[in-house]
């Protein structure tokens, strides 16, 4: 019922919200390869899986907080959790908002670019878990911090900073040695690098390596996303 | 519906130094609409975040019949319906489907909701709206589906966060007319305003609320039998003029923006017109007024404040 009412709430913009993700997608693929005279297969490669990742992290972590913040300024907040519905409920019913909104951007994404730069992508079935691990860790860390931080503004600035590390940043649309040593190491405690790892693993094979640990790590943090999430939700001041 | 009654003891919130509610106890009984009268920033809305579970109270205890409603936030959403005084996040619904989707998220069964949703509609005469998306409504209608959404299946309290904002007065007839329906049926409303006037004419009885405490609890009647025999005497101040010195006869008095209310004696009501006629005459006051003392008189002198709607019909004026 919980997930018919947040499909409700968007059905106006739920369309456009599904366009511009598969735009965007698609068009960061297209846009970065203007970069190149000549992109090296292997950069083409990361570059192709990495969009689908972005597009995949920027709903939760991005989309995700926004929509809540604009509940908080339009004085509904208190209603949406005046409902008798249990806050894992609620969760869960984002979660698959935002499943809806992220998975055509990525497929999208996905074929724009391998058609672009004629790549030869392996599906596998790992793409089940490893997409399902990364939308859920990032729809729970971003439904945790735009919970918990009381003024909409800085939900918003926070997820204006994310987008900036998301793309800079963080090893996901191109390979981690590109960063500088210090960097990469950071990464390889942040959820992102992983993320991309397994999504990575999922739609090509041999481009990536440490998938199980990454496994490992993306688990750890997709629990203790949950875990904070529900503290947070629960939470009363 | 059992009788449960609702219980606040010594509720008290802070936030740092302030305190938000301030050693508040009252009850409410099953069937009674309950007022929730203050200015803005009095704790009203405080003290309702509580019962339903989004705030904690720093000390003291909210109970519903056997719950305890602090220790039990869930079961505190599942029994309290909440009306809150924003508009309703409703705009990309259909007006009957948003009632009867609500409903269902309140744990009623389909087909019960979608009776009374439909018996709603028609009772606070909306229906033309019935199949209109939310966005396309103007704010009284709004209201009155938020209303519709929070009453069709109604906890055993119903917390009425100024209900009759933007409802046009036919409307809100209406929408009284359900709210003593609720308490018919056995729940408890609470209703939070600062409409005195409305309130007087709905509430079986009212708290008054100022700065966190509560200072003043009663039937309408009740609160009022400390000003009978006494009239309220308003003075609408000309723009920039100070407060004038009031003569002895007057034995209370309150100033909020222009308007300057006070209380005279029945037997001192001669002496007030001509000292009003006064004031008007040396263009000190604009207009006057006279009228029975109201429990707005009563929320005034507790309050220092003037609820909306206060002004009744002048019946004298600078020419």
């Amino acid at each position: 019922m919980m997930t018919r009412w947040e499909f409700g709430s968007l059905r106006m913009l739920l369309p456009l919200i599904v366009a511009i993700q598969v735009v965007t997608g698609g068009g960061f693929a297209l846009g970065v390869g203007l970069l190149y005279a000549d992109m090296p297969m292997r950069s083409a490669l990361y570059l192709s899986t990495g969009v689908a990742v972005v597009t995949l992290i920027t709903v939760g972590l991005v989309l995700g907080p926004q929509l809540v913040a604009q509940h908080k300024l339009a004085g509904t907040y208190d209603f949406m959790w005046s409902l008798p519905v249990p806050r894992t409920t609620q969760a869960a019913a984002w979660v698959a908002v935002n499943s809806v909104i992220a998975l055509p951007g990525m497929a999208a994404a996905v074929l724009i670019a391998g058609l672009r730069f004629d790549l030869d992508l392996r599906l596998s079935w790992s793409i089940v878990p490893a997409v399902f691990l990364t939308i859920v860790g990032a729809t729970m860390i971003g439904y945790a911090f735009a919970h918990a931080l009381r003024k909409p503004m800085v939900t918003q600035l926070i997820t204006q900073l994310l987008i900036f590390v998301i793309l800079g940043f963080a090893p996901i649309n191109f390979p981690p040695e590109n960063l500088p040593g210090w960097l990469a190491d950071l990464n390889l405690f942040l959820p992102f690098h992983h993320m991309a790892n397994v999504i990575r693993a999922g739609l090509s094979e041999g481009l990536v390596s440490g998938v199980a640990t990454s496994y490992l790590v993306l688990g750890g943090y997709t629990v203790a996303s949950v875990a904070v999430a529900s503290r947070v939700l629960g939470r009363r001041d | 519906m059992d009788g449960w009654t609702f219980r606040a003891e010594e509720v008290t919130k802070a936030f740092g130094e302030t305190r938000a509610n301030d050693a508040i106890s009252l009850e409410v009984r099953p069937g009674e609409v309950y007022g929730l009268l203050g200015p803005n920033g009095a704790g009203k809305t405080t003290l309702v975040k509580q019962i339903i579970g989004l705030l904690k109270p720093t000390s003291g205890r909210l109970s519903l019949g056997p719950y305890d409603l602090v220790e039990d936030p869930d079961t505190a959403r599942q029994l309290c319906s909440y009306l809150p005084q924003a508009q309703m996040p409703i705009n990309s619904f259909k007006a009957e489907h948003v009632v009867r989707l609500t409903g269902m998220i309140r744990g009623g069964d389909s087909a019960t909701v979608e009776r009374r949703a439909g018996e709603m509609i028609e009772a606070l005469d909306i229906g033309e709206w019935r199949t209109t998306m939310g966005a396309k409504l103007s704010g009284g209608i709004k209201r009155l589906v938020g209303f519709a959404m929070v009453t069709v299946w109604p906890g055993r309290v119903v917390i009425l966060d100024e209900p009759t904002n933007d409802v046009d007065p036919r409307r809100r007839r209406l929408l009284w007319e359900q709210v003593r329906r609720l308490g018919d049926e056995g729940a408890s409303v609470f209703l939070v305003t600062h409409n005195v006037l409305e309130a007087e004419k709905s509430v079986d009885r009212l708290a008054i609320i100022n700065q966190g405490r509560l200072i003043a609890e009663g039937t309408p009647s009740s609160l009022k039998a400390g000003d009978r025999g006494r009239m309220r005497l308003q003075l609408m101040m000309a723009p920039g003029r100070p407060t004038p010195t009031m003569p002895g006869f007057i034995q209370h008095h309150t100033r909020v923006g222009n308007n300057v209310i006070a209380v005279v004696d029945e037997r001192d009501v001669a002496h007030a017109i001509g000292w009003a006629q006064e004031q008007v005459g040396l263009d000190e006051a604009e207009e006057y007024a006279l009228a029975a003392t109201t429990l707005e008189d009563v929320y005034i002198r507790l309050t220092g404040h003037l609820s909306e709607d206060v002004a009744p019909a002048p019946v004298g004026a600078a020419p």
